[in-house]
């Protein structure tokens, strides 16, 4: 399993000023540092803490994660699609890994 | 090709006994129990069970399987497999099945099936391996590797919306009894067999548990689960089922697991095929 794939899904067709929902599914295995394997070693901490969505040149939106967040996570929100830009998600975990994917938001 | 053999022996001594014993050889269009087994009424039907479901769990298993599932990923990177160039032939499954696979349209939901060239019951896991390996030149892929479900995945993803028709006539008779005497067998510590809880008691609560019935156990495998955090197979999920009572779990695609998936799928007859499902 690639680490760090991300899916984001909006509508096909959107009007200008119309508020519609956004979607995303990132592939990560959110370990919690808790865990332990059969023979008794701890399993690392390894999860995204933060996520950033931006709308052209604006942050619109900030996450701060734990590790109490399900692998493979999954988030979803509304966007105010007023102007044509990219809608970009950002995601940083705590072993520095940076993942990041937008879609271009074209409203008519 | 895979055997189980301890428990092979048994349950088909058992499905062989009561054929020869009751009705003989070739009657294999005999109604129901030729295996000599009652099987037990359903507990309850699948519209009671699913008003139960959303009762007991609400509706997000439901919501998050059609907005976010994981398992889109793997479908995703079994298309690039269906396409991918390997072994002594040099051909990909497209340069014998189509460009995207389209001579395999509604293939799957006529699988398992029993296949003479194997004495046995055919599963589309295995189909898959014996044309690389026939086929393509190229090593068989290890039974619940990422790449092994992901082209499962997609092949079954292209009769995803028909419905379901296995046969269990002719030949395919005895394997279908085979399964379904293992579905009726008491086994593990807890001495309980499938049909107890998913038919017998599907509908109760075992602790936190709703206990589903049959009726739509095979028809959305390779599918993704939360427990597992991530996507498995249809025999993953036998094998959870025979761990929980304690009893050993069989190796991946052999014969009495084959079985076992002709008798669940054949339960789901009728219904359309949807992969990748989405369970807790
Ligand atoms: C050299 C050509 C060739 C290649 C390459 C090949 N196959 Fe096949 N495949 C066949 C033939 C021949 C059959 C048997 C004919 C039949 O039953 O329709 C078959 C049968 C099948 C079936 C069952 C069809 C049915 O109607 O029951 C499936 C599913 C399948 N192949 C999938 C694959 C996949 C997945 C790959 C890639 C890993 C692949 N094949 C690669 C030639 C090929
Ligand atoms: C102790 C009770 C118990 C026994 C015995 C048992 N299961 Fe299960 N099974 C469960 C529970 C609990 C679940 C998860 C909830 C549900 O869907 O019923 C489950 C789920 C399943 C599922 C997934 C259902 C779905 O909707 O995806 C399959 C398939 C399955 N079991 C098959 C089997 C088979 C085959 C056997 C016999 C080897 C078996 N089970 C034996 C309790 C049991």
């Amino acid at each position: 399993m690639v680490i760090g794939r991300i899916k984001i899904r909006v509508p096909s067709v959107i009007k200008k000023g119309e508020v519609v929902p956004v979607m995303a599914l990132v592939t990560h295995p959110m370990e919690t540092g808790l865990r332990k394997t059969k023979d008794g070693k701890v399993v690392p901490a390894y999860f995204i803490n933060d996520v950033d969505v931006f709308y052209g040149n604006d942050r619109i939106t900030h996450c701060d994660w734990t590790y109490a967040i399900s692998a493979n996570p999954f988030i979803s929100f509304y966007l105010k699609a007023d102007k044509a830009a990219p809608l970009k998600i950002v995601y940083k975990d705590n072993k520095g890994g940076v993942y990041q994917q937008s879609v271009q938001i074209n409203p008519r | 090709m895979r055997r189980c053999f301890f428990l092979k022996k048994m349950v088909l001594m058992l499905a062989m006994g009561a054929l020869a014993a009751g009705t003989g050889r070739g009657a294999f269009a005999a109604p129901a129990s030729v295996s000599g087994i009652q099987e037990y009424k359903q507990n309850i039907s699948t519209q009671e069970y699913e008003k139960r479901y959303n009762a007991v769990y609400g509706k997000f298993t439901g919501q998050m399987a059609e907005q976010g599932n994981p398992a889109d990923f793997m479908l995703d990177d079994g298309k690039d497999l269906f396409k991918k160039v390997e072994g002594t032939t040099g051909k990909s499954c497209a340069s014998c099945h189509g460009e995207n696979g389209e001579k395999l349209k509604g293939v799957a939901a006529g699988y398992p099936k029993y296949d003479p060239a194997i004495k046995g019951i055919n599963t589309m896991a295995l189909q898959i391996n014996r044309c690389r390996k026939e086929n393509m030149g190229a090593p068989e892929l290890k039974y619940e590797s990422y790449d092994q479900l992901a082209l499962e995945l997609y092949v079954k993803s292209l009769s995803n919306g028909v419905p379901i028709k296995v046969s269990i006539d002719g030949p395919a008779r005895p394997f279908y009894e085979a399964g379904k005497a293992y579905y009726y067998m008491r086994q593990g510590q807890l001495n309980m067999s499938c049909a107890i809880c998913h038919v017998k008691y599907a509908g109760h609560m075992i602790r936190a548990n709703l206990l589903s019935n049959n009726r739509h156990h095979a028809d959305h495998w390779p599918g993704y689960r939360l427990k597992w955090g991530k996507t498995g197979s249809l025999q993953k999920r036998f094998r959870g089922c025979n761990k929980k009572v304690r009893a050993k779990p069989l190796p991946f695609q052999c014969d009495t697991y084959r079985d076992l998936e002709l008798y669940l799928t054949y339960q789901a007859n009728g219904l359309p095929v949807a992969v990748p499902g989405f369970r807790m």
